[in-house]
């Protein structure tokens, strides 16, 4: 980048230059993508987590002489075909979206962690045997055995979290595992080894701690691909439970109505997902840009 | 090399085993069973009994699997409960028209993210790469649904110029393959933008890459022209790991395709997953996981393979 935010906005008037807030935009102006895609997540999340302290309307109430109506003063983004308020329901599809994402990611995120490690410090013939195994679940299209259990369960929020965690590790474990592996033929790992360092201690103090950029980075990109995930199940109908919602149940119900073109049905929920993966994609290349300068 | 080869091969039919077992035990972490879902949670106990001996769950499990095994070698996949008709016969039906829809969106999205990814590896770091990696990123962060449902609605209902779904019988269809071809496009639009999102990306990095290389440099020096650079060397070699995305994104662009497949009510593979799924038909389901993974599977060892032949240091790995 060759003029960074700050100095374009402390050129002119020069008085910016040198002080607090020219040092914190120099710093954000660096990090254009990063800093933007902190501040959109922060924005939806404090949407989806105080949203409802701002606007406390009922999300499953039924204003039954309003049903179907584009936004007004009453109802600022319009209400659904039976009359439920469609900015309550987008509050509160967004933060069962999120209690369902994070928590999903995370166990994605941990298990993905662990089997990738485990493959890569333990025996040979142990990482022999994950590797087939991984291969294995690495063929399996993860979405389509998401369908087939949540068609099976019917689950709730907590069994979506733990489907969710369990079909999409795959890829994270190979990319922990092969990361690992570059990293423990190191000099400072291999000086560990000699000095007695064990296997746990090794992939506690050492890797994750040069890894942690990386699985940063994933784990940002897996907080999307959850959020993708539990839409995309949501518009099959196998997501979150009604009279509840999800951003991706509230998309299906709009689009189901699609001949009527109830753009106030379609378009909130659609923005908000489309936010939602470009923030956490946007945070996750942010840091992988500023990686790759410091090399 | 053949060494190599036999090895390769090896490792791919223990995962096959694997990923058969795995398919196995999906199926069998069905809460009641399926004679629950075939008639209902209502169902007496003598009902459940007599109808689990007709589907041969009466016997242990390790039977079971191995006569799973058994009928697998022989290329059966069981009856659909709900259709009553076999499984392979309903695959063969619908896979078709997935294949067919697949193709056309993976040439669109190779041939799209070629020309993208050229002009963002040349670019790389000024104004056109980074328009190019905000595109990228818009494709891939909007949900393929909802781009298969805008497109109906301004392509199908508001400027009428296309069918918004299915597909006609290429016999009875009055222009025949012209309105087939019509029912394709929307779909592998939709298909191919999710393809270009990811291929295009990986494409531009390999070509910047590509181009920060020595022998670019040796080329330049004795006097070859950029373009002949770019065209005779670069493109070669960056085109060389798109071979192995292509066969590592194919489970990925499924997935798309399967809910692309239930939006345009396209008669595919994923559609059929989606209705089976919907009516807890097993067989069904687990016959389509089993031949993805079983795709997937062939289709990586044949990458493997293919790329072993363009660079003989692949293979050594």
């Amino acid at each position: 980048m060759s003029l960074s935010l700050a100095e374009n906005m402390a050129a002119p008037g020069g008085a910016l230059r040198r002080g607090a807030t020219a040092r914190l935009l120099g710093w954000m102006g660096d990090r254009t993508m990063l800093v933007s895609g902190l501040v959109l997540m922060a924005l939806i999340l404090l949407f989806c987590f105080l949203g409802g302290l701002v606007y406390p309307a009922s999300p499953v109430a039924i204003h039954g002489h309003h049903a179907f109506q584009p936004p007004s003063g009453a109802f600022p983004l319009g209400t659904d075909q039976i009359g439920r308020d469609e900015l309550a329901r987008l509050i509160q599809g967004g933060f069962t979206t999120m209690v369902v994402a994070i928590p999903a990611a995370l166990l994605t995120f941990a298990i993905g962690l662990i089997y990738g490690l485990a493959s890569a410090l333990l025996p040979a013939w142990v990482d022999k045997v994950l590797m087939r195994v991984l291969d294995a679940f690495l063929a399996l299209p993860g979405l389509v055995v998401l369908i087939f259990f949540a068609s099976l369960l019917a689950p709730s929020n907590t069994e979506l979290i733990l489907l969710l965690g369990l079909t999409s590790w795959p890829g994270l474990a190979r990319l922990v595992r092969n990361e690992a592996i570059s990293q423990r033929g190191r000099d400072f790992v291999l000086a560990t080894r000699q000095f007695g360092g064990g296997t746990w201690y090794v992939a506690r103090v050492h890797l994750l701690r040069v890894m942690a950029p990386i699985l940063v980075v994933n784990f940002t990109f897996l907080l999307g691909d959850s959020v993708l995930a539990l839409s995309g199940l949501s518009f099959l109908g196998l997501g979150v439970k009604p009279p509840m919602t999800s951003w991706g149940g509230l998309l299906q119900t709009g689009l189901n109505l699609i001949a009527l073109n109830p753009w106030w049905m379609i378009f909130p929920s659609a923005i908000m997902i489309f936010a939602s993966i470009v923030a956490t994609n946007l945070i996750g290349q942010g840091i992988l840009a500023r990686l790759g300068e410091g090399r | 090399m053949i060494r190599m080869i036999t090895k390769r091969l090896l490792t791919s039919i223990l995962t096959l085993i694997i990923l058969v077992s795995v398919v196995f035990a999906m199926t069998h972490a069905t809460p009641g069973g399926p004679a629950f879902s075939i008639l209902g949670q209502k169902a007496t106990p003598a009902a459940v009994k007599a109808l689990n001996a007709r589907l041969g769950l009466n016997v242990p499990w390790w039977d079971q699997y191995f006569i799973w095994w058994w009928h697998l070698l022989q290329g059966r996949l069981g009856f659909s409960y709900l259709l009553n008709r076999p499984v392979t016969e309903l695959i063969a039906e619908y896979l078709g028209n997935t294949l067919l829809l697949y193709i056309g969106a993976i040439m669109l999205s190779v041939l799209l993210s070629i020309g993208i990814g050229l002009v963002q590896g040349v670019t790389w770091g000024r104004w056109p790469a980074r328009l190019i990696g905000a595109f990228q990123l818009a494709a891939y962060a909007l949900p393929t649904f909802f781009v298969g449902t805008m497109f109906i609605l301004y392509f199908g209902v508001e400027w009428q110029i296309l069918p918004t779904g299915g597909i006609t019988d290429l016999r009875i269809a009055h222009p025949g393959a012209l309105d087939y071809a019509r029912h394709l496009i929307l779909p592998i639009l939709t298909v191919g933008l999710l393809g270009v999102s990811g291929l295009s990306r990986y494409f531009g990095a390999s070509v910047h890459e590509e181009l920060n290389k020595d022998y670019v440099r040796t080329a330049l020096a004795k006097g070859l022209t950029f373009r002949a650079v770019l065209f005779g060397h670069v493109l070669r070699n960056a085109l060389r790991p798109l071979v192995t995305i292509l066969g590592l994104s194919f489970p990925g662009i499924f997935v798309g395709s399967v809910l692309v497949e239930s939006v345009f009510n396209y008669p595919g593979l994923g559609y059929l997953l989606w209705r089976s799924a919907l009516s807890q038909d097993y067989p069904v389901v687990s016959g389509i996981v089993l031949l993805l993974g079983v795709i997937t599977v062939v289709g990586n060892l044949l990458a493997d393979l293919v790329n072993g032949l363009l660079d003989p240091r692949e293979i050594y790995d």
